[in-house]
C-alpha cells in the first residue's frame, strides 16, 4: 500500500531526525565566530579592569577544568584531573551565595551580610562565622590612580613576558577581550601562555586559561560558562539552618595561619616566570599525623631524585614541578626540574 | 489473548474502532497481566526496604541514601533515581518485549497485523501500553516512597531539607517529587521506545529484555571509561543521575533539561524505527 510506504518512510525520517538531534545535543556549546570589538591596548584593558565597578547583582555558573596532572593525593579528590562546576550569586551589595554541587550532595556557602553560613549536605553540618563589615573594604590598588597602576603593572610584566590583547572571544555568551601573557624566550618555564578573557562591557575577568608547553589543551581553565546580570531573589542570600542539622561556630583563627608562623619564611629564587620558591617544612614531630584532614600524606608521591644539592622526591605536573628534599626543604615553581635543582644548590 | 481487541476488530464499523477504546483495551490488557502486577508489587517493596534500612542503620550514611535519614520526603526521589539504573528499565523492557515480540512468539501478531486496525494505530496502541506500564511503575515507586518516607522515616516536620540546606514545605516538596517522576517517565519512555524498536525486529521476547539490560550495562561501562568521554553526550545513561537535581534549591534545570532532550531524541529514533518496521513488515 502506498500510504503505508509513505508512513514507513516518515518513520525512518523521524528516526534520522532523532539521531541528528542527538548529534546536535552532543556538540559542544561552541565558540562561535569571534565578536567584533573596538581595539584596545593592553594598558587600557588592564586599567579598565582595575577601574571597573562592582558588576552588580549576578548569577553565574563557574566551571573549573583541571588537567594539571597532579598526582592523586589521598583525601583530596578535588585536586585530580577533571572538571567541576559551582554556582555563584551576588546581590551586588556584599551578600553572596556559592553552591558546589556534587553528584551525591552539595556544599553551600551563604554570606548574608553579617554571617557566613557554610552547609555541607554530606554530614548535614552548618558552620557559621560572623563577619565584620571591614572585610569588604576595597583593595588599596583602587585608591591609587588606576591608569598609572595599570601602566606600572603592565610594565613590570613586560620585563619577563609579552602582554598583548590577542583578539576577542565569546565567553559565557558575552563578548570578551583576550589578554594574553606569554613568557619571553629567556624565561625557563613550563608555561606557554596565560589567557584572561575580560568582559567587553563590564570589564570583569570572565575566564582564566593556563596553557603549558607541549599541549594544545589548557592545563587549567576556570571561568564562567553562564552569566546573567540582574536582580536576584533576596531569599538566596538568607540561610536558616534546616531541622536536623548541626550548627557549629567556626574556629576563631584558621589553622593555616598558625602553621605558617611555625615554618620559616620561604625564600624566593629568580623572578618572573622562572621564580622558584623554597620553603622549609616544619620538623617531622610537629607535623600533623598524615591522613588527618588538611594534611594529606605526601610521603608516597613523586619519584626519587638526587644530585649535588642532596636527594629528595620530584613531583611533576603539567604546569609546575616540586622537589621535596629529604632534609625537609620544598622547592616549587612553574619550571623544569633542572631550574629547581640549581635553586636548591645555591 | 486480546479478547477485547478481537471484539473491536469485528465491530460493524470495520477499521474505524475509536482510538480511545483501543487504548483502553490495551491498558486493561497490559495491567491485567499477572507478571506486571507481581512486578509492581515487588517495586513497591523497594522504597519500603530502603526506608527500613535507613531507620535501622540510624546514622548518616554516604551519598544520597544518607540524605534520607530524618528527611523522609527525599526517599521517593532517591528510590526513583536508584531504580532508574536497572529495575525500572526492566519493567519497561518486559512490557515492550511482550508488546510486539511476545505477540509474534505466540503467533498472535499475525492476527493483529491482518485485523482491520490500521498498523499505525497498532504501533500507537502498543507504545501506549508500554507507556502505561512505565507511568504506573514510576507512580508506584513515587507514592510508596512518599508514604514510606513520611511513616517509616519521618522527620523534618513534613518538610524536605534540600541538598542545598534549605527547607521546602510539603506542597513544594510534592512538586519536586512530581518533577522527578515526570523526568523519570521521560527517561524510561526513551528506553521503552528503543525496546519497542528491537521488539519489532524479533519474535523472541528474551532478545528484547537482554538487549535493554545489556545495552544499559554497556552504556554504563562506556560512560565510565575516561578515554571515551566524548561519547558521554550520546549515551542515555549519562543523564540518569540528574534526578537528584530536584533536591537542590534553587533547582538546577540544566541537566534535567539536557537529559530530557536526549531522551526525546531516543524516543524519536525508537518510535521512528518501530513505525517504519511495523508498517513494512509482512503479516
Amino acid at each position: 500500500m502506498a500510504t503505508r510506504r509513505v508512513w514507513a518512510r516518515a518513520g525512518m525520517g523521524l528516526a534520522v531526525a532523532g539521531a541528528v538531534g542527538l548529534g546536535l545535543l552532543a556538540m559542544p556549546a561552541g565558540a562561535g565566530a569571534a565578536p567584533e570589538l573596538p581595539p584596545v591596548s593592553a594598558e587600557d584593558l588592564v586599567a579598565s579592569v582595575i577601574q571597573s565597578k562592582d558588576p552588580g547583582p549576578l548569577h553565574g555558573t563557574v566551571t573549573l577544568d583541571n588537567q594539571l596532572g597532579l598526582p592523586a593525593i589521598p583525601g583530596v579528590p578535588q585536586a585530580a584531573n577533571g572538571s567541576s562546576t559551582a554556582q555563584v550569586w551576588s546581590d551586588g551589595a556584599g551578600k553572596g551565595r556559592l553552591s558546589i554541587p556534587s553528584s551525591q550532595g552539595e556544599k553551600t556557602i551563604v554570606d548574608d551580610g553579617t554571617t557566613v553560613w557554610a552547609w555541607d549536605s554530606a554530614d548535614r553540618t552548618v558552620t557559621k562565622k560572623a563577619v565584620g563589615t571591614d572585610t569588604h573594604t576595597p583593595p588599596e590598588a583602587t585608591a591609587t590612580d588606576p591608569a598609572a597602576a595599570a601602566a606600572k603593572a603592565v610594565q613590570d610584566l613586560r620585563a619577563t613576558s609579552s602582554v598583548d590583547v590577542d583578539g576577542t572571544a565569546t565567553v559565557a555568551g558575552r563578548p570578551a577581550y583576550e589578554l594574553v601573557l606569554r613568557p619571553l624566550p629567556s624565561e625557563r618555564t613550563l608555561l606557554r601562555e596565560v589567557r584572561v578573557a575580560v568582559d567587553s562591557e563590564k570589564r570583569i575577568p570572565l575566564q582564566l586559561t593556563v596553557l603549558a608547553n607541549g599541549s594544545s589543551d589548557p592545563a587549567l581553565q576556570v571561568g564562567f560558562t553562564q552569566l546573567d546580570f540582574g536582580a536576584q531573589d533576596p531569599a538566596l542570600f538568607a540561610f536558616t539552618p534546616p531541622p536536623g542539622s548541626t550548627v557549629t561556630d567556626a574556629p576563631a583563627r584558621p589553622g593555616g595561619a598558625q602553621q605558617h608562623e611555625q615554618g620559616q619564611e620561604p625564600t624566593v629564587v629568580g623572578d618572573g616566570w622562572d621564580t622558584v620558591v623554597i620553603a622549609t617544612l616544619p620538623p617531622a614531630d610537629q607535623q600533623p599525623a598524615p591522613g588527618r584532614d588538611g594534611a594529606p600524606d605526601l610521603s608516597s608521591l613523586g619519584k626519587p631524585v638526587s644530585g649535588a644539592w642532596g636527594s629528595g622526591r620530584e613531583i611533576d605536573t603539567a604546569v609546575a614541578t616540586a622537589i621535596i628534599t629529604d632534609d625537609g626543604r620544598v622547592a616549587a615553581g612553574a619550571v623544569p626540574a633542572q631550574v629547581l635543582t640549581e635553586a636548591l644548590a645555591k | 489473548m486480546t479478547a477485547s481487541l478481537v471484539e473491536t476488530g469485528t465491530t460493524p464499523h470495520r477499521g474505524s474502532a475509536p482510538m480511545g477504546r483501543l487504548l483502553g483495551a490495551e491498558m486493561r490488557w497490559v495491567l491485567r497481566r499477572p507478571r506486571t502486577l507481581v512486578m509492581l508489587g515487588l517495586f513497591a517493596l523497594v522504597p519500603i526496604l530502603i526506608a527500613i534500612g535507613v531507620v535501622v542503620a540510624d546514622r548518616g550514611g554516604n551519598g544520597l541514601i544518607g540524605a534520607i535519614a530524618g528527611n523522609g520526603l527525599v526517599l521517593p526521589v532517591v528510590a526513583m533515581t536508584l531504580m532508574l539504573a536497572l529495575l525500572l528499565p526492566l519493567a519497561v523492557g518486559m512490557a515492550a518485549a511482550d508488546a510486539i515480540a511476545g505477540e509474534a512468539a505466540h503467533g498472535t501478531l499475525r492476527g493483529l497485523l491482518l485485523a482491520p486496525v490500521g498498523r499505525g494505530r497498532l504501533v500507537v496502541m502498543k507504545a501506549f501500553g508500554v507507556l502505561v506500564v512505565t507511568v504506573v511503575a514510576t507512580l508506584v515507586v513515587a507514592v510508596v516512597g512518599v508514604v514510606a518516607g513520611l511513616v517509616v522515616v519521618g522527620g523534618a516536620d513534613g518538610t524536605l531539607v534540600t541538598l542545598s540546606g534549605t527547607t521546602l514545605g510539603f506542597g513544594e516538596a510534592m512538586g519536586r517529587v512530581g518533577i522527578a517522576a515526570l523526568w523519570t517517565v521521560g527517561q524510561l519512555a526513551a528506553v521503552g521506545a528503543i525496546a519497542l524498536a528491537i521488539s519489532a525486529f524479533t519474535e523472541h521476547p528474551l532478545v528484547v529484555l537482554a538487549s535493554v539490560l545489556g545495552g544499559l550495562i554497556v552504556f554504563g561501562v562506556l560512560g565510565a571509561i575516561p578515554a571515551l568521554d566524548w561519547l558521554a553526550p550520546y549515551l542515555l545513561t549519562t543523564g540518569f543521575s540528574a534526578g537528584a537535581d530536584v533536591l537542590r534549591d534553587p533547582m538546577s534545570w540544566g541537566d534535567i533539561g539536557g537529559s530530557t532532550l536526549r531522551a526525546l531524541c531516543y524516543i524519536a529514533i525508537g518510535g521512528g524505527i518501530t513505525t517504519s518496521r511495523m508498517l513494512t513488515r509482512d503479516a
